[in-house]
């Protein structure tokens, strides 16, 4: 069922791109068996954005393997992706997983949610299939043991002392100005989670929380929220909250004119999102994110790009970091010369793969965790997303405290 | 005890389909499948026999799932122990909301409300409160061992949910042959009589709700077990309310084999609708809402109930008695 899909979205697109040439192969598969692939995220459900944008990268990383020739170890077999839909549960990832299997996958690339890939991933290892988490940030995914799970992207404990580091190091670089802070999150698993940590640790680093406020997810008003930040008057406003509740606050703060020093986000759900910054440019502006990003300095990346903004979508990170994940899972089983689910983890167990497009270097797992995976600091400057930290990915300096329109 | 022939037989059937050698994606179909079958024959306890719609039974499931995996986790306790305490503590939240409620006078919509209110406080206590694992949930760890209530391969968990769905189809035929199902039923039918007539109205409500929180609580444990995977989304929100509740009115309410039959067919209409729409994202869903609006259009007595008058006008007559045909529709 998906393969005939797949195989006809992929013909039709790359002929619209006039490349059909290169794609052809991948339609005719004349060559040895293709290896199967399993590709799973939430496209329809509560994640569905998220998801469809992730299924999005995944399948582009196919069409450019394919387009250059398949596993070569395997005789120029192409990829074949067996697209799931999680719905946004765990047991539909579950279920999934199960039909992924039955339908005799190599491996299985996404998740995107934790609890997703928590539920997923441990389904699969009932079956020994390598499993690549594409972004699930909770840390327990690498901690339970599983010999199939695989995590390219950063976790949430790097993520949260990645934040803390670069905020003290921009406050100081620009003089220490900012000294309060306000912290509005969501009260799920992410922003609850992130807020007590903050709390935690930032009065250790010279910074005094004024006030926490919790919202629920969705939440359809800030006007509240937005009153209580002016009336407390803090240097910054850390926001931990998911896509819509985001671009809300950040609107309602800009209608009621309140400028702090600095918004400073972690995994800001729109702060490093192309669709914020094209649609409420105003709104965005000097907003800092500590987030998963692609390198900037890599011309891989920046072609990527291109492609995804010429089918007019937005080059999120859910695509990047599914691209990423499929182009290290094809060098894995590149080198296994396999399509054996034992020898692929044994390959993605000692992978050294570099070819990706984030800024993370060379992979290397320790159980099953990436470790160069980080994320890094964005600001909205000039209507664009440029990266501030860490310095050798920079394409900005930091513009902080925000002036004062 | 008249009835428990054709549950045998049923469940007799049913548990020879894993000798068939059928796929691992059908059995976790049809344990999904069964997991809402029970849930569902538990809201039918107090929904269908006793005409109080519960829109919180999330409440139990969560509470029975909730309890399991904690016991397990924090506590060491055997996951078997730990299921058994996870039906126990169901059921007396069960008697705590009911209690609640029932003294309270809260009939028709407002008890629909305030148990929906109630799994909705659940559902934030556990998002915020560190013992649930707060918004990240708790993750069983896997032990893939019989003794830890964990298998390897899918087929006895399988046998397992099909002898809880069982245990509960011969509870629920066992109260509709019993005095007490007479009073629920006559509580169903006019509160205020079955007052005059010397029913302890409170106490019947009451014994309901905890067999039915029972038997939710037990789908709750089962679902930990099998996930091993538990968020208070999961746990308290809407979507297993609403599930318990789709399963029973779509197969007949107030009937034995309604939530059975009600869960089979709102899965496998799932299913089917994602097999025809293929990888159009949410295309199935709106093709699966569109049908069960439908079913409820067409068949406001479900699907047992359909099956009942097509069998009457076989025959040719009316069925004698009709003690399954409810008539609580109006809280709804």
């Amino acid at each position: 069922m998906s393969l005939n899909r797949l195989n006809r979205r992929t013909f039709l697109q790359s002929t619209a791109l006039g490349a059909a040439v290169i794609a052809a192969p991948s339609v005719l598969r004349a060559q040895g068996a293709p290896v199967k692939v399993g590709i799973l995220h939430p496209v329809s459900g509560a994640l569905s954005y998220s998801g469809q944008q992730g299924r999005l990268g995944a399948q582009m990383a196919v069409d450019a393997i394919n387009a250059a020739g398949g596993i070569k170890a395997l005789g120029g077999a192409k990829i074949e992706a067996i697209l799931g839909d999680a719905q946004s549960t765990p047991e539909g990832g579950n279920a999934e997983v199960e039909k992924m299997n039955s339908a005799g996958v190599s491996a299985i690339v996404g998740g995107y949610a934790s609890s997703i890939c928590l539920s997923a991933s441990q389904t699969a290892a009932r079956y020994d299939l390598p499993y690549v988490v594409d972004v699930g940030v909770v840390d327990s995914i690498v901690t339970r043991g599983l010999k199939n799970t695989f995590r390219f992207g950063p976790g949430f404990g790097v993520i949260a002392k990645t934040a803390l580091d670069n905020l003290v190091a921009i406050n100081e670089a620009a003089g220490k100005p900012a000294k309060t802070v306000m912290i509005v999150h969501e009260d799920s698993a992410f922003g609850a989670g992130l807020a007590k940590l903050l709390n935690a640790q930032l009065p250790e680093r010279g910074f005094q929380i004024l006030e926490t406020i919790a919202h629920p997810t969705p939440t359809r008003d800030f006007n509240n929220v937005a009153l209580k930040i002016k009336a407390q008057n803090p240097d910054i406003v850390i926001p931990a909250n998911y896509y819509n509740e985001y671009v809300l606050l950040a609107r309602t703060m800009q209608q009621q004119r309140i400028r702090p020093k600095g918004i400073y986000s972690v995994l800001g759900g729109a702060a490093s999102s192309y669709k914020f910054v094209k649609e409420f440019p105003d709104a965005a502006e000097y907003i800092m994110d500590c987030n998963h990003w692609f390198d900037p300095k890599n011309p891989k990346a920046q072609e990527l790009k291109k492609q995804v903004e010429a089918k007019g979508q937005f080059y999120t990170y859910e695509v990047y970091m599914n691209y990423s994940c499929v182009l290290l899972l094809a060098d894995a089983i590149e080198r296994a010369a396999s399509t054996d689910r034992a020898k692929i983890i044994g390959a993605l167990e000692s992978s050294t793969f570099s070819g990706h497009v984030m800024p993370y270097g060379p992979t290397k797992f320790v159980n099953g965790q990436n470790q160069g995976a980080a994320p890094v600091n964005t600001q909205v400057l000039k209507k664009d997303i440029e990266v501030i930290l860490p310095a050798a990915f920079a394409s900005a300096k930091a513009v902080f405290p925000m002036p004062r329109a | 005890m008249k009835g428990v022939g054709t549950i045998l037989v049923v469940a007799a059937l049913l548990a020879a389909v894993p000798l068939f050698g059928v796929s691992n994606v059908t059995l976790n179909f049809l344990v999904t499948a069964l997991i809402i079958a029970l849930a569902g024959q538990g809201w039918n306890v107090l929904g269908g026999y006793g005409g109080q719609y519960s829109f919180g039974h999330a409440a139990f499931f969560g509470t029975g799932a909730y309890v399991s995996a904690i016991l397990q986790l924090r506590y060491g306790v055997n996951a078997w122990i730990a299921f058994a305490a996870g039906i126990g503590a169901g059921a007396l939240a069960g008697a705590i909301i009911g209690g609640l409620s029932f003294r309270s006078g809260l009939r028709g919509s407002y008890f629909a409300l305030v148990t929906l209110a109630f799994a909705e406080v659940l559902r934030i206590l556990a998002s915020v409160t560190p013992i649930t694992g707060a918004g990240v949930g708790l993750l069983v760890k896997l032990d893939l061992r019989p003794e830890a209530f964990q298998f390897q391969s899918r087929v006895p968990f399988y046998w397992i949910i099909l002898a809880l769905v069982t245990v509960s189809l011969l509870i629920v035929r066992a109260i509709e042959n019993s005095r007490f199902g007479a009073y629920l039923v006559a509580v169903r039918e006019n509160e205020e009589a079955a007052k005059a007539l010397g029913v302890n109205v409170i106490a019947v409500k009451l014994g309901a709700m905890v067999i039915s929180a029972a038997i939710v609580a037990a789908a709750g444990g089962f679902y930990v077990q099998y996930f091993l995977f538990i968020d208070a989304g999961i746990a308290y929100g809407p979507w297993i309310s609403i599930e318990a509740l789709l399963a029973p009115i779509i197969g007949g309410v107030g009937t034995v084999f309604g939530p059975l039959l009600g869960a089979l067919v709102v899965k496998v209409l799932g299913e089917a609708a994602k097999l025809v729409t293929g990888d159009a994202p949410g295309l199935d869903l709106m093709i699966y809402g569109g049908v069960l609006v439908l079913v409820i259009a067409l068949a406001p007595r479900g699907i047992a109930g359909v099956v009942a008058d097509l069998r009457a006008r076989i025959v040719r007559r009316k069925p004698e008695a009709k003690p399954e045909q409810p008539t609580a529709g109006h809280h709804v």
